[in-house]
């Protein structure tokens, strides 16, 4: 079962105002947390949770850090990054990289395909998991998708 | 007894170290202050919040009175402090003598973000938003920048804020200014400037890093830890990603950063710059100020 998890509505009943970017730790923190609650209390058995980024402005790396990182750190389910703009990537990966993490985005054209950013080595064997685990197969045309809608 | 200090004619991060002179000297006794800026011709948003910063610093400095201000007598000088945003900010700290004009700050000129006071999260919140809206056509037009680095612009602007939030231990300023800068480069830039009159680096870093350094620990040994190493005073392995993610940003944009906090300046030059990387036995000043330059792109030799 997918977990389909709205980031921007999340920051936006964290924070005060009518702010749409994911900036500062401690928003970061804020942000996690709620998401972390909302996979805990979901009251089916998570598979994969997609976090959908879409309508969130900048992210900065304090967030990326505090967000991302720390979910795939700790993760219990399968995470999957949607809605990702160049500009979310550009303060994602080099947090992952750092940390010798890698995640999963979903491209953006709405095909469901799979790539995995951050770390070369982690980005690898997290594809290879998740086709082992039979949540994604890789398609004729080379790329991966998800198995679950 | 008031002490003088003077602010330089030509106010920017060059002059600052004879303004930090003149302060280091001044508030050895904990005398009232006066700042005297009344021949100022110009000033840097770096010399406006660094201006602040001392203010912030000499009104915490023993005296209990509020340190003075002497406004610039130039008109023009003085109309664009105001519509920088800088007296809104310093009536807070100075006494201030002289007449200020009646000029609302910026809505739209090349002041991008108007000095604007940071003390908590949600201030930076704020900031992030607030140039966003205003510094995307400006980037993107006039500095040749992929509109793309906007975002990398918001993400390193954003860092730079929570340094205050996170080490200083106090409240600080932010501005942005666009403008074109015929001494270095004969091409338009956008600068950013930070400043705070807070603990600074070497006291935030020292729990954790002053045993690592043993005799060599100072101020500058503390930037270098900070923006080279990327060292945190935070255990988290996590932390120090904000001022690694700056100079990643500078490098891809050819920009530039410097640090300056307590007797030290740490800098990352770029090659049409001729800066020093690391300056120690500076006059001391309280806090940390930081300047981040983006030239417009192409060509960039001085």
């Amino acid at each position: 079962m997918i977990q389909h998890i709205d980031v921007h509505a999340v920051l936006q009943e964290s924070v005060s105002g009518v702010y749409a970017d994911l900036v500062t730790r401690p928003t970061g923190r804020v942000v996690r947390e709620r998401i972390e609650r909302a996979m805990a209390t979901w009251q089916y058995a998570v598979t994969v949770a997609r976090i959908d980024f879409t309508g969130v402005g900048c992210i900065d790396y304090s967030c990326a850090d505090e967000i991302v990182a720390k979910l795939l750190r700790d993760r219990r389910t399968v995470v999957v990054l949607s809605g990702i703009s160049d500009g979310h990537r550009e303060a994602i990966e080099p947090v992952l990289a750092g940390h010798g993490l890698a995640a999963l985005i979903e491209r953006r054209d709405g095909g469901g395909e799979l790539e995995a950013l951050g770390a070369p080595e982690a980005a690898a064997a997290l594809l290879d998991e998740l086709v082992a685990r039979r949540l994604a197969v890789r398609t004729p045309a080379g790329t991966i998708a998800l198995t679950l809608a | 007894m008031t002490r003088l200090v003077d602010v330089p004619a030509q106010f920017d991060d060059r002059s600052f170290e004879q303004f930090a002179g003149a302060y280091a000297a001044a508030a050895r006794d904990g005398e009232r202050l006066l700042f005297d800026a009344h021949a100022t011709e110009w000033a840097s948003p770096y010399g406006l919040v660094g201006l602040l910063a001392a203010g912030q610093a000499a009104r915490g400095a023993g005296s209990s009175e509020r340190p003075l201000l002497t406004a610039p007598t130039h008109a023009d000088v003085l109309t664009y402090w105001t519509r920088a945003g800088f007296f809104r900010e310093a009536a807070e700290l100075f006494e201030i003598h002289g007449k200020l004009p009646r000029v609302k700050p910026a809505e739209q000129s090349d002041v991008l973000l108007p000095v604007t006071p940071v003390r908590a999260a949600e201030d930076v919140h704020a900031v992030v938003s607030n140039i966003q809206q205003r510094a995307s056509a400006i980037l993107a037009s006039e500095l040749g920048l992929d509109p793309k680095a906007t975002m990398g612009f918001a993400m390193a602007l954003s860092e730079a804020c929570q340094n205050i939030v996170e080490h200083a231990g106090t409240g600080g300023w932010v501005a942005v200014q666009a403008y074109h800068w015929r001494r270095k480069l004969a091409r338009r830039v956008v600068v950013i400037a930070v400043a705070d009159a807070g603990v600074g680096f070497r006291h935030s870093l020292e729990p954790t890093q002053s045993k690592r350094f043993g005799a060599r620990w100072s101020d500058a040994a503390a930037l270098e830890a900070a923006l080279v190493q990327g060292i945190s005073r935070f255990r988290d392995p996590g932390r120090g990603q904000g001022l690694a993610g700056i100079r990643r940003y500078l490098t891809r944009w050819d920009g530039k950063i410097a640090i300056r906090s307590g007797t030290a300046r740490i800098a990352i030059v770029p090659k049409w710059d001729e800066d020093v990387p690391l300056q120690d036995g500076l006059p001391a000043f309280p806090g940390a100020q930081v300047l981040i330059i983006i030239p417009e792109q192409g060509s960039t030799t001085p």
